[in-house]
């Protein structure tokens, strides 16, 4: 047999000696870790259908550089934090002083910040379950830091964009800590953005901790161009009478895969996460959740839709583990999949464990086209095909992007949802 | 509930029935694997040269494989060196030609498993190929068969009598190097099954096998074929049961079907294999690779299960749909109790247009036990218009039991549709309250509610296996309340 791949020595350069003490420490620490780690191969489980499509070539080692606003067009409403490359431009971020709220780039946390915040990174992944995010925690040079107070509330949406530039080959690790204390409330909204041609590789890490009665929305918008390689990974752990919620909205590239771990640990925790993924071309999306019930009186909703058309492929695994003890449990995941082409292929696995007996869980996963009754239904009233084709596949996802709670990402997702209808149904 | 939880205390404690040993000597190989024992089993069994072949080489594939650990079990590391790879009962080169010359022990131990001969032979109009331990030691009704041109026979005389036939299809759908245990299967399989039916011939009576595992340290492998051509029907039972023993006892069968144009197959088994006793001490391991190929054109693969026992269950009856408009069918129960484990489900391999298939899957869970539904459906690029349609529901009785579920799905081709819905639940209070407010008692109420969870699969099975496994539900469940 031959020996599993492992990661290549040339991506355990040293780095992030802008980041405060504790943080290079840290970073030190987990890079050491870092050799030999096995790559995921087909074999796999959680890399099944996505490991050959992992190219970590040697040139995608190099961290890219950061660099200055130029070029940079934003006009997003609400308070931004802008990264490129992983680092934090000031420049071009804006958001107020707030009132028990911290809102900090990693390299500017003073010690006793940044130690607080060593202690806990990494806290709400399972490093078993997402290997590639331990390659983040090795390499980031710069993150956010937001600190909820008890009670704040950000009144507004705040927008992180990271930005990746290909003008030159190499990667990026974007890193996010959010700590929500007790009836804190926050909305984040987390946009993946790219520019220039060259092969690009972004492994980003974002992790929420929410403590007693805490809400917290995320929403996250992948729109970056096909010369990027985005792996990312979002760890959730949420204390009682807690919320999440999450709206994911990706479009496809060589390889996007993004695995979202909830873990419900407190009694009366809520969750809910929403998904579309849009690939066509010879493109590869790849979403991994799991939803651990560790606590009893939880509830958990998911709802993931996924449409491939040309040659692409689309994956979507679910899972929902309730622990022994997480009685009156109630879960539901729905997975529903549009086939737009022959050539293009989904592949999903909505999973189950369940160990305690008093609970209530389903899950559903439908594969199929659109239907030919309503296109015929609606091309017979004068409607042209290709209108009837995408009122018909929008109307496929449209719960999902009505539910979006900003109105700018909705918009941003419409107008690229609108250019992928241009370029899939033909006038006929 | 303190009732319901003494009776089902009770219920749960209830002893294995058919725990019993016979006492007849086994010519028994030492334990141990290698390819001098492979070649004097097929040396035993006088079988010709590239049989022995066929053997061997599977042999050789299997030493390179590992043995799988990606299923929801755990059992501890078994040591196939310590296994004993064949035992026939006592003069076995004096095969029994009738019932009379068969030794009275083993027909005892055939009426304490509730198959009498004799009686089966006139009444219930089910021929049936008895295998104790390895060696089929007596097979009914070959007579009436023979008639309508059906070959129904033991695996080691078909290789004798019709080395054409078996030569084609053994290994045609599992082959050899399929995965770790049908690879052991090929290597050392002891006997087995074979069916045949011609062209257009719908087989007169339903086929039927019981197993029996006996003498300790024998692994069992049995091999299973079967051969549907054009248009001809057979529907085959299967049943199992084994006598108590505290060692683990290892099971790793094959089965394989051929369905051809618009042939139909139809297999149902009821296995109550010994699963351990309440501490989850002893049981059997049952590694299955079952798999049909509907080859041909509207042709049809239907299985059909009912799990009781085991201590590790690990088999997924699978059906790869290659003849357009052919159809497969997935029917199954299974239930775990003490410490039972069960990973079973199956896969359904669309290729042909047309093709369609049907899983239906009930788990139930009690005690301790671990049940998982593993499943793949799967559409290839030129699986146009095919259709799936899958449920699999999980009831939980007790909270220390647990309920898995996973179902790969991949589809290659847009007008496939698939449909797939899992549920998990429990016996409800309400449902209970119904019926005992109407004056049920608990332990008819939860039959009643299990058996009408289980009523889908139930009606699947032809009349002689319902009757069978309505009544191994009640003997391991009735009365259990959570």
């Amino acid at each position: 047999m031959k020996p599993a791949p492992t990661l290549s020595n040339a991506f355990l350069e040293p780095g992030g000696q802008s980041l405060p003490t504790p943080l290079l420490e840290l970073r030190k620490q987990r890079g050491t870790a870092l050799v030999d780690m096995p790559l995921p191969t087909r074999k796999t489980e959680n890399w099944k259908y996505s490991s050959r499509h992992l190219k970590l070539t040697d040139g995608l080692a190099a961290t890219l550089p950061a660099t200055g606003k130029d070029g940079l067009s934003l006009s997003l409403p609400g308070y931004r934090v802008v990264f490129r490359n992983g680092v934090m431009i000031p420049e071009a971020s804006d958001f107020p002083d707030l009132d028990g709220i911290l809102i900090q780039r990693f390299g500017d946390l003073d010690d006793a910040d940044a130690a607080a915040l060593a202690e806990r990174l990494d806290n709400t992944l399972d490093s078993r379950a997402v290997q590639m995010a331990r390659l983040n925690s090795a390499r980031f040079e710069d993150g956010l830091y937001i600190r909820l107070d008890k009670e704040a509330v950000l009144d507004q949406p705040l927008f992180v964009v990271h930005e990746v530039t290909g003008t030159a080959s190499g990667s990026a690790y974007p890193r996010i800590y959010v700590d929500a204390a007790r009836h804190s409330q926050i909305t984040l909204v987390e946009e993946y953005l790219s520019s220039g041609e060259e092969p690009v590789m972004v492994d980003s890490v974002t992790e929420f901790m929410l403590a007693d009665g805490a809400n917290v929305t995320s929403v996250r918008l992948v729109m970056e161009g096909e010369n990027v390689q985005h792996i990312g990974a979002t760890g959730v752990r949420q204390a009682a009478n807690s919320r999440f919620e999450s709206h994911c909205v990706g479009f496809g590239g060589p390889l996007r895969r993004h695995d979202l771990m909830v873990r419900l640990e407190g009694e009366g925790g809520e969750c809910k996460l929403n998904g579309v993924v849009v690939t066509q071309g010879k493109q590869h999306y790849d979403n991994h959740t799991s939803i651990e019930h560790v606590a009893a009186h939880c509830n958990s909703e998911e709802t993931y839709r996924n449409i491939a058309a040309d040659e692409s492929h689309a994956v979507f695994n679910g899972r929902i583990h309730i622990h022994q003890d997480a009685q009156k449990s109630s879960a539901n995941m729905n997975n529903k999949n549009l086939l737009l082409s022959t050539g293009a292929e989904i592949d999903t696995k909505p999973e189950l464990e369940i160990y305690a007996d008093d609970v209530k869980c389903a899950h559903g996963a439908t594969i199929g086209q659109l239907d030919k009754i309503s296109l015929f239904y609606l091309v017979s009233r004068g409607i042209g095909r290709r209108e009837a084709n995408t009122l018909l596949t929008m109307a496929f996802i449209n719960e999902l992007v009505e539910q979006i709670p900003v109105q700018a990402v909705k918009d941003a997702a419409q107008l690229r949802l609108n250019e992928f209808f241009d370029q899939t149904f033909e006038e006929a | 509930m303190a009732t319901t939880d003494k009776e089902v205390n009770e219920l749960i404690k209830r002893e294995y029935e058919h725990g019993f040993v016979t006492d007849i000597e086994s010519d028994t190989f030492e334990p141990g694997l290698n390819e001098d024992v492979i070649a004097r089993l097929s040396g035993i069994k006088k079988e010709p040269e590239w049989m022995l072949e066929w053997r061997l080489k599977a042999y050789r594939r299997w030493l390179e494989m590992d043995e799988p650990d990606w299923a929801h079990v755990g059992y501890p590391k078994i040591d196939y060196n310590s296994i004993s790879y064949y035992s026939a009962p006592k003069r076995p080169e004096d095969m029994p030609q009738s019932l009379d010359e068969v030794d009275p022990e083993l027909l005892r131990t055939y009426e304490k498993l509730g198959i009498p001969l004799h009686e089966r032979e006139k009444l219930a109009g089910v021929a049936v190929d008895a295998v104790f331990d390895s060696v089929s030691v007596a097979t009914t009704f070959k007579e009436p068969l023979a008639k309508a041109g059906v070959i129904f026979c033991s695996i080691s005389e078909a290789i004798q009598d019709y080395p054409e036939l078996v030569r084609k299809y053994l290994g045609s759908v599992v082959p050899a190097g399929d995965n770790f245990f049908a690879g052991l299967n090929s290597a050392v399989f002891s006997d087995g099954t074979f069916v045949y039916v011609p062209k257009g011939v719908r087989c007169p009576m339903e086929l039927s096998t019981y197993f029996r595992i006996n003498a300790a340290n024998t692994g069992q492998f049995e091999r299973t074929l079967i051969i549907a051509e054009d248009s001809s029907y057979v529907s085959y039972l299967e049943g199992c049961t084994a006598p108590m023993r505290d060692e683990n006892q290892l099971h790793a069968a094959v089965v394989e079907l051929v369905a051809l144009d618009d042939a139909q197959i139809k297999y149902s088994t009821v296995q109550n294999w010994y699963p351990g006793d309440e501490n989850g001490k002893g049981g059997i391991f049952n590694f299955v690779t079952k798999r049909g190929a509907a080859i041909g054109k509207n042709s049809k693969i239907s299985w059909t299960q009912v799990e009781t026992g085991s201590a590790v269950t690990w088999k997924y009856p699978s059906c790869v749909l290659r003849g357009d408009n052919s159809v497969g069918e997935f029917y199954s129960v299974a239930l775990t109790n003490n410490y039972q484990q069960a990973d079973t489900g199956t896969k359904m391999i669309h290729l042909g247009k047309n093709t369609s298939s049907t899983i239906i899957s009930k788990g139930i869970s009690a005690g301790r036990s671990s049940n998982a539904y593993r499943g793949l459906v799967k559409f290839g690029p030129g699986a146009e218009g095919a259709r799936n349609y899958t449920q699999c529901d999980s009831l939980l009785i007790g909270d220390r039991c647990g309920a898995h579920t996973f179902p790969y799905i991949e589809s290659k081709n847009k007008s496939a549709i698939v449909e797939h819905e899992a549920t998990t639940s429990k016996v409800s209070d309400e449902q209970m309250f119904l019926c005992r407010q109407r004056g049920i008692d608990p332990e008819q109420a939860v039959s009643m509610i299990v058996n009408g969870f289980c009523k889908e699969v139930f009606k699947e099975l032809p009349m002689e296996f319902a009757v069978e496994a309505g009544k191994l539900l009640e003997v391991s469940l009735e009365g259990s309340v959570g």
